[in-house]
């Protein structure tokens, strides 16, 4: 029985170490997240008093840089994800070097972590206490990280300002309620259709019926990855149909009415071309070097591989159109934009939208645009920079809408886009469920 | 004549069915071999052959594949969670098996039902605990991960020394020892089979797992990942057409050590298993 | 169900004695929990066991009890931050954090009922203590007592760490799961930055009035079934499987088994992941495979006979129901036989050979002997691990997770769940908590996937843990 008891509180007193440990533990982190904070005052103190006792530095009391320079000591260490790609991870760590060499008095400890923009949200919102300070993130994320109160608003710049710089669709994606939260980095993460122009004449890219047509004479392939919600969108917008958000992040959608039913009609027609097939991304490329497939529905992320495998036919152009109950009508598409944010976690709030600020700034975006091929948001250096896919991209552009969806939208879009190229007969009762499960409300209490 | 027969059919069957054993292991040697970088549909064989995947992996690294710092990592977490794991099953293996006290049959059951919660469930869970401890982003967190709850694998090591004759414990019983010294001279020493099958298990966990590792490494340079992470992330939509045949040769390199491990551990771990299952 | 109310009886019973019938000593211990060890000479114990009681007590009321005083709205406060601008420095109010509420909470909950055993537990040992001094009985010294934990309590030594292992890496987490089905923590009540609090039963409610989704009940079914499938058919075929080979290759005729053997264990050497990966890229959409047989006018002839719809031009391996599930299994053959071959292997090595003797006397032809004495032999000694398996196949994430990254549905019903054919309930739960942040619903299917296993397990298991059999071996 002695052993017994002996044995519990050596247990218990081992977890009760563990408790302990863990308590300091978090009084550490407690104090962490209110160093921001204490530190705060002081700082607004020293500042008053200078701003008292000197009424010449007033100027600079009111210039916020100035004071964050004045309240920082000690090391600034900031957390940057963007893409693992080797452009992205090259070219950020130059323009860290330079956002360092702008404020040679602060010792800064940055670092640079890969996560796909792609990934951002996923990444983040696992502990968003533990993210880091500055990352960059594909457009559709902001309802998402915005929702979980994971980024830091964009009350104030102070080097530029981003809602004038930038093309206003894309500081209009960024913004949730007429609230800017990141700052736009690149406007080209939308679609559009590259092709062999080996294979295909500036007529047989005008529409996906001659398209198809022309591909199955020469026997070669056109793809488009129709079970994906983001790719089928351009079909059903381009026809006029209608998909919105609404406040609760639940979904409008009008897919099921008449034009919704001559777009889905129209998919399967030329789905059931043989020429036509619904590939993913990654199958897509590595389909390419067989050149089997002439033409695909992509993006600049892909405008490399492209480029290579299509050596002097390489070429791309605005989406296709299609027919709809006879008449030829243009594609629409989603716009894609990566953003800068700020979390809303961040130690240093000031120096990590100063970073931002640096990393988005029209330089810094001409840059990023020459090393990964991407268009800059910034319209100055959009204007400086040339290329097909990125024509293709701006043709498409009039066309593209900015993308407001709910979360309830991938699944059963992905669904009736691989539904249709398969081919059903009851396509009202398809679009029906569908739409229902797109509209579906969205839990909450 | 008929017996002939038998044994040219038996061994034509037996080379088909490891043939197909085998295709997915020669794609992956061949395609480690591969110049070209992406994911090759069209052909089984490269077009064109090259070493130089193996050479990105030694001695370029870059930020997508850091396999040199990934083998480092994985080879510590493996040794200090064989070591950890493989005490904490023969402790608990020796007081279940060889001990009589009250709480034995209840304890015992609580732990196999506890096995049974789906894992991924409370991983979210598991990694707030872990922040808790302050150990999240450190090889330690991930050592800790594997091996803390390892206790719970006793089943099979249980039913190994249930079949070590009582017999034996109780003649030294009866010379004074204390089941301390039984434990460490008697039942440790025959129980090889078994520390190898628990070594093996407890070694391959951080090569093989990358849902639990991805979730505590918080750290996003590839020098903090393990070999798992690593691949796995190569696989990623933007880096697959660059690192296809990388992610390949890596798989190569990390399943030499692996085979050789178990083609010479291959009669212990025999043992260990059935010597455990017979009983267990 | 009556020997534990005897048992608590007892319990509580001989604690009040302790009480009642306790000295000066002995009920100081109430108080202060090494004074009846001290007041027997046992000074160093009672000295530690002071310090321990101060150390839980300490931690407590300064760590876990801030947090145990708001489990019953997990939390009030919500996080506002105000971003000064000429300053660029932040304030943030001091908030509450949901999960870490919980998460201290249960800690907390769970360090008072250790306590209170440890309390009630100390009281009846600190009478016992006073009973042998009365009786006059040797009473332990320090060394004794640490002497002790290395002999005949021996299994406290044993268990103790392990135990703390388990606690912290299962219990924990899995109270905290469960908690949190009763919560609304979903998309919109993520912490640090929002609240989420208790709701009680509504989540299962929702569950089976069909109220997350507008399909969940439809695809829950059908993913339980496929699940239940799934898991007894994979344990089979790779067990089957198994044997047959260990069996083919130790059979008298066969040449150069150890060859044949490490073929197949090269296998398993590598890691799994790895090898899931590269078959799914074999067999994908347009994957090598799939070149080969449209190459060879495979797929022509699968068109031909009506088992691949003539709008494909590829065989869907691994994207169409029907397809997928069976490739699914086999695949799994692929990955699990090299395993089990291992295992019967021994198995078969250890098989009692007077039996088969017996039997082909008796006239028994090859396949009798089989099915009547090694099959039945297999199958009595490998029975809890088959169980064994069949509930980690439930819960086998890997397979069908890197397996089925490419299937898109085209079934609607599925689709308004987030839900697809071959999702497992695991691989379900694991998307709706990472893409869609649903931790409340994941953790509901969870509870329920748990008593699916526990259901089984106790079924079968009852008899193997009752222990009758360890003994006899011995």
């Amino acid at each position: 029985m002695k052993k017994k008891v002996l044995s519990a509180l050596l247990c218990a007193s081992m977890v009760a170490t563990m408790v302990a440990g863990c308590g300091g533990n978090d009084e550490n982190a407690a104090t962490d997240s209110n160093a921001g904070g204490e530190a705060a005052a002081p700082a607004t103190e020293a500042a008053a008093d200078d701003g008292a006792a000197a009424p010449a530095t007033e100027a600079a009391a009111a210039d916020p840089v100035a004071n964050l320079i004045a309240a920082t000591d000690g090391t600034v260490s900031l957390e940057l994800w963007c893409s693992e790609t080797d452009a992205y991870q090259t070219t950020m760590a130059e323009l860290v070097e330079g956002f360092k060499a702008q404020y040679p008095d602060v010792d800064f400890d940055i670092t640079i972590g890969a996560v796909s923009e792609a990934d951002a949200k996923d990444r983040v919102l696992e502990d968003v206490e533990a993210a880091a300070d500055v990352f960059v993130f594909a457009d559709d994320q902001v309802n998402d990280l915005v929702t979980a109160g994971a980024l830091q608003s964009v009350d104030a710049t102070f080097t530029y300002d981003p809602t004038a710089t930038n093309s206003a669709s894309t500081v209009e994606a960024a913004s949730k309620d007429g609230k800017l939260y990141a700052y736009p980095l690149t406007a080209s993460n939308g679609y559009f259709l590259y092709y062999n122009s080996e294979v295909f004449t500036e007529e047989d890219v005008q529409s996906w019926e001659s398209l198809t047509a022309a591909a199955e004479a020469a026997n070669k392939k056109v793809g488009m990855d129709v079970g994906n919600g983001w790719y089928l969108y351009g079909f059903f917008a381009g026809a006029g149909c209608n998909l919105t958000m609404n406040d609760d992040q639940s979904n409008t959608c009008d897919w099921n009415n008449e034009t919704g039913v001559a777009v889905a009609e129209s998919i399967q027609n030329i789905a059931s071309s043989s020429a036509f097939i619904s590939v993913a991304d990654a199958d897509a490329q590595a389909m390419l070097p067989d050149g089997d497939l002439a033409a695909y529905v992509s993006g600049t992320w892909d405008s490399g591989i492209f480029e290579e495998n299509y050596g002097a036919g390489y070429a791309a152009t605005k989406l296709p159109t299609f027919d709809v109950n006879g008449t030829a009508t243009q594609m629409g598409s989603y716009a894609g934009y990566k953003f800068v944010g700020v979390s809303a976690y961040s130690e240093f709030p000031g120096w990590s939208m100063l970073l931002a600020e640096y990393l988005t700034s029209e330089d810094s975006q001409a840059k990023i645009a020459e090393a990964t091929g991407e268009g800059p948001a910034n319209t100055a250096a959009a204007a400086t920079i040339t290329s097909p896919a990125l024509s293709a991209l701006a043709a498409q552009a009039e066309f593209a809408d900015q993308q407001v969806v709910g979360g309830n939208f991938w699944d059963p879009a992905a669904s009736l886009g691989a539904s249709l190229v398969e081919g059903t007969d009851d396509v009202q009762g398809l679009l029906d469920t569908a739409v229902e499960g797109i509209t579906q409300p969205v839990s909450a209490q | 004549m008929k017996k002939t027969v038998n044994i040219i059919v038996r061994h034509i069957v037996l080379a088909l069915l490891a043939f197909i054993w085998l295709i997915p292991i020669i794609w992956l040697v061949v395609t480690s071999l591969s110049a070209y970088k992406g994911v090759n549909y069209a052909h089984f064989f490269p077009t064109e052959w090259s070493l130089d995947n193996y050479q990105q992996l030694f001695f370029r690294p870059d930020t997508a594949a850091n396999f040199p710092a990934w083998f480092k990592n994985s080879m510590i977490i493996g040794v200090f969670t064989c070591i950890i794991s493989s005490v904490f099953v023969l402790m608990v293996s020796y007081a279940f098996s060889c001990m009589r006290f009250k709480a034995r049959k209840p304890l015992m059951s609580f732990s196999i039902i506890l096995g049974m919660f789906p894992g991924v469930l409370s991983m979210i869970a598991v990694y707030f605990v872990l922040k808790l401890l302050g150990l999240t982003d450190s090889l330690a967190g991930l050592v800790f991960v594997y091996s803390a709850a390892s206790g719970l694998g006793f089943l099979i090591c249980k039913g190994f020394f249930d079949t070590i004759p009582v017999s034996l414990r109780e003649a030294a019983k009866l010379e004074g020892a204390s089941e301390f010294t039984i434990f460490s001279r008697i039942v440790i020493p025959l129980s090889k089979p078994m520390i190898v099958y628990t070594v093996i298990n407890s070694f391959l966990n951080p090569w093989m797992d990358f849902v639990m590792a991805r979730l505590m490494i918080k750290s996003k340079n590839s020098a903090d990942w393990t070999v798992a992470i690593g691949l796995y992330n190569l696989l990623q939509r933007s880096l697959i057409g660059d690192y296809f045949s990388v992610f390949c040769a890596g798989g190569v390199i990390v399943a030499i050590p692996i085979s050789i491990l178990f083609i010479i551990m291959q009669k212990f771990y025999v043992e260990g298993i059935t010597g455990g299952a017979v009983k267990g | 169900m009556r020997k534990i109310l005897d048992g608590l009886k007892k319990y509580f019973g001989d604690f009040g004695k302790s009480v009642a019938k306790g000295d000066i000593w002995t009920r100081l211990s109430l108080v202060v929990m090494g004074a009846g060890y001290i007041g027997r000479k046992q000074i160093v114990k009672g000295i530690l066991i002071t310090l321990l009681e101060v150390v839980i007590i300490l931690a407590e009321v300064l760590v876990t009890g801030p947090y145990m005083a708001k489990l019953n709205t997990l939390g009030t406060v919500q996080r506002e931050e105000v971003l000064d601008l000429t300053t660029l420095t932040k304030t943030v109010n001091d908030y509450d954090n949901s999960l870490l509420i919980l998460l201290y909470g249960v800690i907390g909950v769970l360090i008072i009922v250790a306590f209170v055993f440890l309390w009630i537990s100390n009281m009846k040992a600190v009478y016992r203590l006073q009973e042998m001094k009365e009786n006059g009985e040797h009473i332990n010294s320090f060394a004794q007592d640490v002497k002790a934990l290395f002999d005949g309590k021996f299994y406290i030594t044993l268990l103790t760490l392990p135990s703390l292992g388990v606690i912290m890496m299962n219990i924990i987490p899995i109270i905290f799961m469960i908690c949190i089905a009763f919560t609304n923590y979903d998309q919109n009540h993520q912490p640090p930055t929002y609240l989420f609090t208790w709701v009680g039963l509504e989540n299962f409610k929702q569950l089976f009035t069909s109220g997350t989704t507008v399909t969940f009940s439809y695809a829950f079914v059908r993913i339980l079934i496929w699940t239940l499938i799934w898991a007894v058919a994979a344990t089979f075929t790779t067990f089957i499987g198994g044997i047959l080979l260990a069996q083919f290759i130790n059979h008298q005729n066969t040449k150069c088994k150890k060859l044949w053997r490490t073929l197949f264990i090269v296998t398993i050497a590598i890691p799994q992941f790895v090898t899931l990966l590269l078959i799914s890229k074999m067999f994908g959409n347009y994957g090598i495979v799939n070149t080969i047989c449209s190459n060879l006018g495979i797929t022509d002839f699968l068109h031909n006979i009506g088992l691949v719809s003539s709008s494909l031009d590829y065989i869907p391996f691994l994207s169409k129901p029907g397809w997928a599930h069976v490739m699914i299994i086999l695949i799994n053959i692929w990955v699990g036989v090299p395993y089990q071959m291992l295992v019967a292997t021994g198995i078969l090595m250890n098989i009692p050979t007077d039996q088969l003797e017996s039997a082909r006397i008796d006239g028994a032809n090859k396949f009798q002997i089989f099915w009547k004495i090694t099959m039945p032999y297999i199958l009595f000694i490998m029975g809890p691990s088959l169980i064994q398996s069949v509930v980690s196949n439930i819960n086998n994430f890997n397979v069908i997770y890197l397996l089925t990254t490419g299937y898109t549905t085209t079934n609607m019903a599925f689709a308004n769940s987030n839900a697809k054919e071959t999702d497992l309930l695991i691989t379900w739960l694991f998307t709706l908590t990472n893409d869609y942040s649903n931790y409340k619903m994941a953790s509901v299917i969870g509870i329920i996937t748990f008593v699916i296993c526990a259901a089984i397990t106790l079924l079968s298991y009852t008899r193997m843990i009752s222990g009758d059999k360890e003994e006899e071996y011995q």
